[in-house]
């Protein structure tokens, strides 16, 4: 199945101005899905590097992804993907990458916009950008009960952290060095992807959404069911809340560079 | 104190003092995790030796000597159980850390392993450094 050529044309000719750039798809059973989202991204970001975080899966999805033509980490076994997504930020900080994108290997994100998003980032208008679903009204892919949940969320998160956060759970993103940096020491375990938001500034690192469209996700399963939703937005709140008090990240020694 | 209740305290303090230390001793318990155990143990004995205070602790806190015994021996426990979370949060961070780098090194040795089964390059063309290997 092609991605269908409606979006931005691809960007093989985009300018890093000589940085490097990562993009870490984290992989837990995905082997069906997996070979085309690494198609995807090597004919829309071809300047980037790819690698995938094998997170302990059963089925093919290593084999697949080095048959692709890409580095594979091979985690021995399953973290989660709070653990698997920091063990690429940690590959990116030991090689020197100045770009980390996350990108989800179920191929619900589209890799023409890795571009967009990288863009505050590259013009150091912040260390964190999320492609957000719900900045523009064609983008979003959730609804009724999910929507409400997320909605809530982002209400809870935008007033913690005094910033407006309107998709607080998309794997979308893209770390600059300072967050690679932060990333590779402590990335959260139980929901990566509020509670990272929160841990980067606390630490004083700048947050920017960017719109993004998403596809309807094919192959693999959601990690959060309809029902299971509720009870995952209260502990979501709860993990947010516990982050608050939690004393800052001393980092050792002074950023490479 | 009646003294069937202090032989059946000194009997239980002696045996778990007993136990954890046998344990310790075949090294099939760490001393870091024993000393709660032991701590324990040695209250129970303390209760057996001043059982006077004891008394006077009841009943300065209304409360009935053995229900006092009980408090204690359940903030030593629910002690010991926080001590275990703390344990296991420390262990399951070190066992993320540990995979993750057991990912990055078996990378880095596929790296290493195709460089060295590949011909050597041109003398003439400077050998290209993969970008993982830090001096």
């Amino acid at each position: 199945m092609a991605d269908r050529p409606n979006q931005t044309p691809p960007e093989p000719s985009f300018d890093l101005g000589g940085r490097r750039a990562l993009v870490v798809v984290p992989a837990f059973n995905e082997g069906e899905a997996i070979a085309r989202v690494i198609r995807d991204l090597k004919r829309h970001a071809p300047w980037a590097d790819t690698v995938v975080v094998n997170d302990g899966s059963d089925d093919a999805t290593a084999d697949e992804a080095r048959a692709a033509g890409v580095h594979v980490l091979d985690l021995p076994v399953n973290l989660g993907i709070g653990g698997a997504v920091q063990t690429g930020y940690r590959y990116a900080w030991d090689n020197g990458y100045d770009l980390a994108f996350q990108f989800d290997g179920d191929g619900q994100h589209r890799a023409s916009l890795l571009a967009e998003v990288a863009r505050p980032v590259l013009e150091d208008q912040a260390d964190l950008v999320v492609g957000s679903r719900f900045l523009q009204p064609r983008g979003m892919t959730a609804y009724g009960l999910r929507l409400l949940g997320i909605k809530v969320l982002a209400a809870t998160i935008s007033s913690v952290l005094g910033q407006r956060i309107t998709d607080p759970t998309s794997g979308f993103r893209v770390a600059g060095r300072r967050a690679i940096r932060l990333f590779a020491t402590e990335y959260p375990q139980d929901y990566p992807e509020p509670e990272s938001l929160v841990l980067l500034v606390r630490q004083g690192l700048r947050v920017r959404e960017v719109a993004a469209t998403m596809r309807r996700r094919r192959g693999g399963q959601t990690s959060i069911g309809l029902w299971a939703g509720f009870h995952y937005m209260s502990k979501v709140i709860l993990a947010v809340l516990m982050d608050m008090v939690k004393a800052p990240v001393r980092l050792e020694g002074e950023v490479a560079s | 104190m009646m003294w069937t209740q202090r032989i059946v305290l000194l009997v239980l303090g002696l045996g778990l003092l007993g136990l954890t230390l046998n344990l310790i001793r075949r090294r099939r318990l760490r001393e870091e995790y024993a000393v709660l155990w032991v701590a324990t143990s040695i209250v129970t004995l303390l209760f057996v030796l001043f059982s006077g205070a004891l008394f006077d602790v009841a009943t300065w806190l209304n409360l009935d000597h053995v229900v006092l015994m009980l408090l204690i021996v359940f903030v030593f426990l629910v002690a010991i159980m926080l001590h275990y979370s703390v344990v296991i949060s420390r262990h399951s961070e070190r066992e993320k850390g540990l995979s993750q780098e057991v990912a990055l090194l078996k990378d880095e040795l596929d790296k290493l392993r195709d460089e060295v089964r590949q011909p050597p390059p041109p003398p003439v063309e400077p050998k290209p450094k993969p970008p993982s290997l830090r001096t």
